[in-house]
């Protein structure tokens, strides 16, 4: 069942999401295809508060689309869950494991998803600035140039240690993250329906609650242990703390996405009460 | 077993400490077509609600089919609420396999025939419809299930009274003789002629549970007249 779950919820959500990050990738090429524009050939006085204007405005559509995505899924759970359409998904055959897991699944890979699609407008658009300003024909030489100098002056340098690990253990806190933010997102709305009379208000009540909780687990753990490191630390590189750090951050984040989700299966299974 | 549903000393208190079944106790048999009748506030809804597993008891059990709400319940248990709950965006095609899906004693072919009784397309969008519209396609397939239980809350209110007559006959024509069928309503005089029981409810707790072949007997006059002789206000 859980399969059939995923399916339909995959074909009922994709659109939206799909449909923004579109938009977001077609606003880093429009804003990127600017900087190809002959004014900046100009000696305009508006031309530097102009690029940043730009840039500002690609990052604000970049927070949109984010904040829009997630929006989006926020209000489809509550409304898939607890309101009219609530009848229909809390009497179908299934197990509240099976429910939970098919809408968990799906915000987080949709989580996954929206940072990647972001990193690649991001790049698509600092492409384009890049090639807005070398000459036709230099790409190559700057390219081997660039590649050249990583190679010397990058990845030998003693700064540069263990700067593989460090880039692992940041893939493992952005996945980490991704779970434990969907966890965050769903035990909220979950904890909110407890509040019979004002539902969505006691689920933004309870997602800034658990934030803050989280704020401070956190900062419980990690304290303790970049104070001690940082007097231990080999200062010729931090990655190594880093790696760490972000380890021990997505150890944390984990515990508490699977710890909220035993806490909304349990309220779905035993507190469900729609109106 | 002869029973459906076994409601065992079922209590609901909502918040604010109001209750709103007050230690029910209650049979449901097999192969019956039931009302379930009751004045506003009375615990009808509730007591749907507790049987098909959207809401939990404060006090008590229900077995249906010997079992506690849960999925093996809800797999044989069709229910209909008294609210549209189908997603709007949704096809009526993608509703069909969407029941196809998750329920085992689906029928597509008698949805389809049904759905083209009523000139009603499979490629329509459910928000595209009108309100009548949806009821009947939630009705249709609601009914194209070959569950043990139907429970339908106020199925006909709301409608026109030709499509009641049409609900009624698709609720008749489709219910398997083994299955009961659980009719909640305000409309007893629309319901009356199908109906084997009937249970009163009021303020959370059953008045009566009885045959309407009985009732029209002893009491002499309709199931209609009694209801409004006991609810009198």
């Amino acid at each position: 069942m859980l399969g059939k779950l995923l399916k339909h919820e995959w074909k009922a959500v994709w659109k939206i999401p799909v449909l923004l990050i579109g938009i977001l990738m077609a606003a880093a090429v429009m804003a990127g295809m600017t900087f190809h524009l002959p004014i900046w050939d100009s000696e305009w006085v508006g031309l530097p508060l102009s690029g940043v204007m730009l840039l500002l405005t690609f990052y604000v559509a970049i927070i949109a689309v984010s904040l829009g995505i997630t929006i989006y899924f926020a209000v489809r759970y509550y409304k898939n869950m607890f309101t009219d359409e609530g009848y229909l998904t809390n009497t179908l055959p299934v197990t509240s494991h099976q429910l939970l897991l098919s809408k968990a699944i799906t915000m987080a890979a949709w989580n996954l998803i929206t940072a990647l699609a972001i990193g690649a407008s991001i790049a698509v658009f600092v492409g384009m600035i890049v090639l807005a300003f070398i000459e036709p024909g230099d790409g190559r030489t700057i390219a081997e140039a660039f590649v050249e100098a990583m190679d010397t002056e990058f990845w030998d340098s003693p700064y540069m240690q263990e700067f593989g690990s460090f880039c692992v253990s940041m893939a493992v806190m952005f996945l980490a993250n991704a779970i434990s933010g969907t966890m965050v997102m769903i035990a909220s709305i979950t904890i909110g329906q407890m509040v019979r009379r004002h539902r969505i208000l006691g689920a933004i009540g309870a997602y800034f609650g658990i934030n803050t909780i989280i704020q401070i687990i956190s900062t419980v753990i990690i304290f303790p242990f970049m104070i001690y490191n940082f007097d231990n630390a080999r200062i010729e590189t931090p990655f190594p703390l880093m790696s760490v750090m972000y380890l021990i951050m997505a150890a944390v984040s984990v515990i508490i996405g699977v710890g909220l989700y035993f806490l909304s299966e349990y309220l779905i299974r035993r507190q469900l009460e729609l109106e | 077993m002869s029973e459906l549903v076994y409601v065992n000393n079922l209590t609901k208190v909502y918040e604010k400490k109001k209750m709103a079944l007050d230690h029910m106790n209650l049979v449901i048999p097999r192969g019956k077509i039931i009302g379930l009748l009751g004045p506003n506030g009375s615990g009808k809804t509730t007591l749907i609600k507790l049987i098909s597993g959207l809401l939990v008891p404060t006090e008590g059990e229900i077995l249906i089919n010997g079992k506690l709400p849960g999925p093996e319940s809800k797999a044989c248990v069709s229910y209909l609420p008294e609210r549209t709950y189908f997603q709007g965006g949704m096809k009526v095609r993608e509703l069909i396999a969407f029941f196809s899906d998750f329920y085992g004693d689906f029928q597509p072919e008698r949805a389809r025939q049904m759905l083209a009784n009523l000139n009603i397309s499979e490629d329509a969008r459910l928000k595209t419809l009108s309100k009548g519209t949806k009821e009947k396609v939630q009705l249709i397939m609601v009914m194209s299930r070959q569950a043990q239980l139907y429970i339908l809350d106020e199925p006909i209110a709301g409608v026109d009274p030709a499509a009641r007559d049409y609900i009624l006959r698709t609720i008749i024509s489709n219910y398997n003789e083994n299955a009961t069928v659980l009719i909640s309503t305000h409309l007893i005089t629309d319901i009356e002629k199908v109906l084997d029981e009937v249970i009163f409810i009021r303020d959370g707790r059953i008045m009566l549970q009885d045959t309407v072949e009985h009732i029209r007997e002893s009491r002499g006059k309709s199931v209609d007249m009694f209801f409004r002789e006991v609810f009198a206000c």
